[in-house]
C-alpha cells in the first residue's frame, strides 16, 4: 500500500493541481510535462531546486499541492477500508449463515410421526382407533395485530363467504360472532379442502389450526369394546368406557404409543356378528342384543357386540343409555343354557353314570309350587332327551340329586359368583344367592333361574365345558402362544368329551336345530327365561339365549347370543323362545365366521355320537 | 527483493493453509447445503406419511365392515363357502383331472359360445339378469318392467323428477333413460 500510494496520489494530485498551476505560474517557469512521468521527479526536485531565491507564492503552492495530495490519499484510504470492511462483514455473514446457520427448528422424523395417542388395532393389525390430524376453524381477532378491524371485509361479507363453504352454517350468528371481536371456534372440525377454501377467503383472522383428533374408521363397529375419548381439562385426550380407558396410560405414554395396541378382536368376525345380531334383533323387534365369540383354548374374545350401539366418533346425549355393555355389564337369568352346566357337574360328580337311565319327568312339587316342563314329552326322559327337549323337571331332579354344595362349587369354579374376568371397566356383579342354598334354590339354579350372570360368564363357562374342562379368564388383549394362561381345571376331560356329544345332539335333534349350520358341527343349548323385573316374572317378556360351540369334534370357538325381549313376529313364526330367534342367528353367523377363523366346513366329519344316538332315536 | 528459502517455504505453507481453509469452508458450506436438503426431504416424508395415514383412514372409513355388508346385500350377494366347495388336498385336486377308470371315455365337453351379434356393438357383454341375493332367483322389478315400455323415461321423470333417475338403483332402467333408446334392453357395461 505504501509503495503504491505515491503513484496513486500522483495522478490524483496532478489532476487537481495542474489547472491551478498553469493559471498561477509566472512566465519563465516551465510546468511539469503531463502524462510522461517526469512529474514525480519534478515534484521532489522543486523544493531542492537550484534557484535559491524562490518567491514565497511558489512555496505555498507546493505545500498546498502536498496537502491536497494527502487529503486525497486519506479519503481514498477511508473509502477503500469502508469497502473492505463491508466485504468482510458480508463474507463473515455468509460464512456464519453457511456454517452456524440459523437452521429451522429441527424435529426428528420419529418425533414428528409419533401420534398424540397410540393406535388400537384388531388381532390382524387393522386399525380400530387412530390419531387423526384434523383442522378446526378458529377466529383470532388479534391475528393482524395493528389495532384496526380484525377483518379485511365486513363481518357480513366474511360470514357469507363462510356460508358458501359450509352451507349448513348459520350466517347471521357467524356474522355476530365475527363482529363481537372475541376469539372463538367457528367450527370444531373441518376437512382439509374446506381449510383450503377458508384460506382462499384471504382473511388472516380466520385460522385453521391443526388439532389431534381420534377417529374410529369402522364407525359404530365394536364401539363397546373400544369406548371413546374426551378432551380432558388439560387438553389431552382421555379414554372412556372401553379399552380406550383400560389402555389410557399405554396409549398416552411416549415410549409405547408408537406401537399400536393389538386387541384380540377380529374385525371381520365382529362385523359379521353385529350384522347378524342386528338383523335378528330387528326381525324379532327385540329391545337389545348381546353377542360374544370366544376362543375356547385361550380365552381371547374374538368378537363382542352389544346392541343398540353408539358411534364413538360422535358422542351424543341420546347415546348415553346405549353405552351399557350388555355382554359384561348386564346380568340376567339365562335360563335353560345352565342345564348343560348342571348335567356336566352331575356327570363329573358321578351322579349321572348311565345316560340311558330314564328320569322322572312329571312335574316337581316343592311346597305349594308346582314346576313343570315347557312342553310335555312324556313321563320319563333320559339325559340326552332332557337336554334336547330342555326339560326343567329332569334337570331339577338332577340338581336335587347333585346337592347344593357340589352345584355351588362348580359354579364358583366357573367364577359365576364374581364380576366377569375381562379388562373392560364396566363389569356387573352377578346375582349370586348368598348363604346356604335351600332345596328350591338349588333346583331353580339348576335350570338357570334364581341366579343372574352376564353373557360373558356363560361364554367362559361353556368354553371350559367343551375345551377339555379348563376354565380360563376372558381377555381382550391379543395373546401370544406363550402368554396363554394355564387356567384351572373345572371338569374332567371325559366329562367335557361327553358334553360335546350332548351339546351336538341338542343341535341335531333338539331345540337347537336351527343353529345347525351345515358342515360346521355346531352344538349348543337354547335358553328362554322370563324376564324378572322387581322380583316378579313377566309372562310376556323373555330373555332368549343361545350358547353354542363349534366345531364340536374339536371345539375352537364359543358363541353366545342373547336377545332382550324378542317378540313373536312373522320372521320368528310368531314364537318368542330362543329356538326361533337366537338359535337362527347363530346358524347364520357360524358359516360366515367359520372360514375366517380357520374352521373348514366338512360334511364328513363330526363328533362321534354313535353310542348315544339310539337314546334319541328310539323315542321317535 | 530477495526471497530467502525459509521465507519461501513459510509462504508456501501459508498458501497451503489458505487453500485448506478455503476447501474446509467450501466443504462445510456443502455439508450444510446437503443437511438442509435432508431436512427438506424429511419434511416431505412427514407430510407424505401424514397424507398416507389420512387417506388410509378415509379408505377404511369408506370401506368399513358395515358398508361392505350393505353392499353385499344389495349388489354382490356373496355367500360363505359351503363344505362341498373345499378340497381335502392336492390329491383330491389331482383326482379331478384323472379319467374315471381305465379305458373310460373322456368326458364330453361342451363349449358355450356367445350368441352372435349380441353385445358386439359396445364391446359389452349382455347384462346379467338381476337375481335376488337371498333366493338366487331372477327378479323382475316393477320399475324395470315399466322402463321397458316406450315412454318410460318421460313417465319416470314426470313422476319422480330428474334427480331420482340418477339415484335410481335400477341399472337397466337408468341406462335406458340415459341412452334414450326405448326398447333396447342393453344396459351400460358392467
Amino acid at each position: 500500500m505504501n509503495v503504491q500510494a505515491p503513484g496513486l496520489g500522483r495522478g490524483f494530485g496532478s489532476g487537481i493541481g495542474e489547472a491551478g498551476l498553469q493559471r498561477q505560474l509566472p512566465l519563465g517557469f516551465e510546468p511539469a510535462k503531463r502524462g510522461a512521468g517526469p512529474a514525480p521527479k519534478a515534484l521532489p526536485a522543486s523544493p531542492q531546486g537550484p534557484q535559491p531565491a524562490q518567491p514565497t507564492g511558489r512555496v505555498q503552492l507546493v505545500s498546498l499541492r502536498q496537502e491536497l495530495l494527502l487529503t486525497a490519499r486519506v479519503r481514498l484510504l477511508v473509502i477503500a477500508l469502508l469497502f473492505a470492511a463491508l466485504a468482510g462483514v458480508a463474507l463473515a455473514r455468509l460464512g456464519w449463515l453457511g456454517l452456524a446457520g440459523e437452521s429451522p427448528a429441527r424435529t426428528s422424523l420419529d418425533a414428528a410421526l409419533l401420534p398424540d395417542r397410540g393406535e388400537i388395532t384388531d388381532r390382524n393389525g387393522v386399525p380400530l382407533a387412530r390419531a387423526f390430524d384434523a383442522y378446526a376453524l378458529w377466529f383470532n381477532p388479534r391475528a393482524m395485530d395493528d389495532g384496526g378491524s380484525p377483518l379485511i371485509r365486513t363481518p357480513q361479507e366474511v360470514a357469507a363467504g363462510l356460508k358458501a363453504i359450509f352451507p349448513e352454517m348459520n350466517e347471521a350468528a357467524t356474522a355476530r360472532m365475527l363482529a363481537s371481536g372475541k376469539p372463538s371456534y367457528l367450527r370444531r372440525r373441518i376437512l382439509p379442502e374446506e381449510a383450503n377454501a377458508v384460506f382462499d377467503l384471504g382473511e388472516i383472522a380466520l385460522e385453521t389450526p391443526r388439532e389431534q383428533d381420534r377417529h374410529y374408521p369402522q364407525g359404530k363397529l365394536a364401539a363397546h369394546v373400544l369406548g371413546y375419548v374426551v378432551e380432558e381439562e388439560d387438553g389431552t385426550l382421555g379414554g372412556r368406557v372401553g379399552m380406550e380407558q383400560v389402555l389410557d396410560d399405554r396409549l398416552a405414554d411416549t415410549a409405547s404409543r408408537a406401537d399400536p395396541a393389538a386387541l384380540s378382536i377380529d374385525l371381520r368376525v365382529q362385523g359379521a356378528l353385529e350384522d347378524e345380531m342386528r338383523s335378528g334383533m330387528l326381525a324379532t323387534d327385540a329391545l337389545g342384543a348381546a353377542g360374544v365369540v370366544l376362543d375356547v383354548d385361550t380365552g381371547e374374545v374374538v368378537a363382542l357386540a352389544s346392541l343398540p350401539d353408539f358411534d364413538p366418533n360422535r358422542i351424543a346425549r341420546e347415546d348415553v343409555p346405549n353405552m351399557l355393555n350388555r355382554v359384561t355389564n348386564q346380568v340376567s337369568e339365562l335360563g335353560s343354557t345352565f342345564k348343560p352346566l348342571t348335567v356336566a357337574a352331575a356327570i363329573d360328580a358321578g351322579v349321572i353314570r348311565d345316560l340311558s337311565r330314564d328320569w322322572d319327568a312329571t312335574p316337581v312339587e316343592i311346597g305349594r309350587r308346582r314346576l313343570s316342563d315347557y312342553s310335555d314329552k312324556g313321563d320319563t326322559l333320559n339325559i340326552p332327551q332332557a337336554l334336547a327337549y330342555s326339560s326343567n323337571t329332569v334337570t331339577m331332579r338332577v340338581a336335587d340329586k347333585l346337592g347344593p354344595e357340589r352345584l355351588k362349587r362348580v359354579l364358583m369354579d366357573l367364577h359365576m359368583h364374581e364380576r366377569p374376568t375381562i379388562e373392560l371397566p364396566a363389569r356387573a356383579l352377578p346375582f349370586w344367592p348368598k348363604g346356604e342354598w335351600s332345596r328350591i334354590r338349588t333346583l331353580t339354579v339348576g335350570y338357570g333361574h334364581g341366579i343372574a350372570v352376564t353373557p360373558l360368564h356363560l361364554a367362559t363357562a361353556y368354553a371350559a365345558m367343551v375345551n377339555g374342562g379348563v376354565w380360563r379368564p376372558a381377555t381382550l388383549h391379543k395373546l401370544d402362544a406363550g402368554n396363554v394362561p394355564r387356567g384351572k381345571r373345572v371338569f374332567k376331560a371325559s366329562t367335557s368329551a361327553r358334553m360335546r356329544q350332548l351339546l351336538r345332539m341338542i343341535a341335531l335333534y333338539g331345540t337347537g336345530r336351527s343353529a345347525d349350520a351345515e358342515g360346521y358341527r355346531v352344538g349348543g343349548k337354547t335358553g328362554s327365561a322370563e324376564k324378572n323385573s322387581g322380583g316378579r316374572y313377566s309372562k310376556t317378556k323373555l330373555i332368549s339365549t343361545f350358547a353354542a360351540a363349534f366345531p364340536m369334534d374339536r371345539p375352537r370357538y364359543v358363541v353366545v347370543v342373547v336377545l332382550d325381549e324378542p317378540r313373536g313376529t312373522i320372521a320368528s313364526s310368531y314364537q318368542r323362545t330362543a329356538a326361533w330367534n337366537a338359535a337362527p342367528i347363530v346358524g347364520r353367523l357360524v358359516p360366515r365366521i367359520g372360514p375366517m377363523l380357520g374352521v373348514r366346513p366338512d360334511d364328513n366329519r363330526d363328533v362321534d355320537i354313535s353310542d348315544l344316538r339310539y337314546l334319541m332315536e328310539k323315542a321317535r | 527483493m530477495m526471497v530467502t528459502h525459509s521465507r519461501m517455504r513459510s509462504l508456501g505453507w501459508a498458501a497451503v493453509l489458505m487453500l485448506c481453509l478455503g476447501l474446509f469452508v467450501l466443504l462445510s458450506l456443502r455439508v450444510h447445503a446437503v443437511r438442509s436438503e435432508v431436512l427438506l426431504a424429511e419434511r416431505q416424508i412427514i407430510r407424505l406419511e401424514r397424507e398416507t395415514r389420512r387417506l388410509e383412514t378415509e379408505f377404511q372409513a369408506r370401506a368399513n365392515q358395515r358398508q361392505l355388508a350393505e353392499w353385499n346385500r344389495v349388489e354382490f350377494g356373496y355367500e360363505a363357502p359351503r363344505a362341498d366347495q373345499y378340497l381335502d388336498g392336492e390329491r383330491q385336486l389331482a383326482s379331478l383331472g384323472q379319467p374315471r377308470g381305465p379305458d373310460a371315455p373322456a368326458p364330453i365337453r361342451v363349449a358355450r359360445a356367445e350368441p352372435a351379434g349380441e353385445g358386439a356393438g359396445a364391446g359389452a357383454a349382455r347384462p346379467r339378469t338381476m337375481v335376488s341375493p337371498l333366493t338366487g332367483k331372477p327378479v323382475t322389478l316393477a320399475s324395470a318392467a315399466a322402463a321397458a315400455s316406450a315412454d318410460a323415461p318421460s313417465r319416470f321423470a314426470e313422476a319422480f323428477g330428474d334427480f331420482l333417475i340418477e339415484a335410481s338403483p335400477i341399472r337397466p332402467a337408468r341406462a335406458q333413460v340415459q341412452a334414450g333408446a326405448p326398447g333396447d334392453a342393453k344396459g351400460s357395461a358392467q
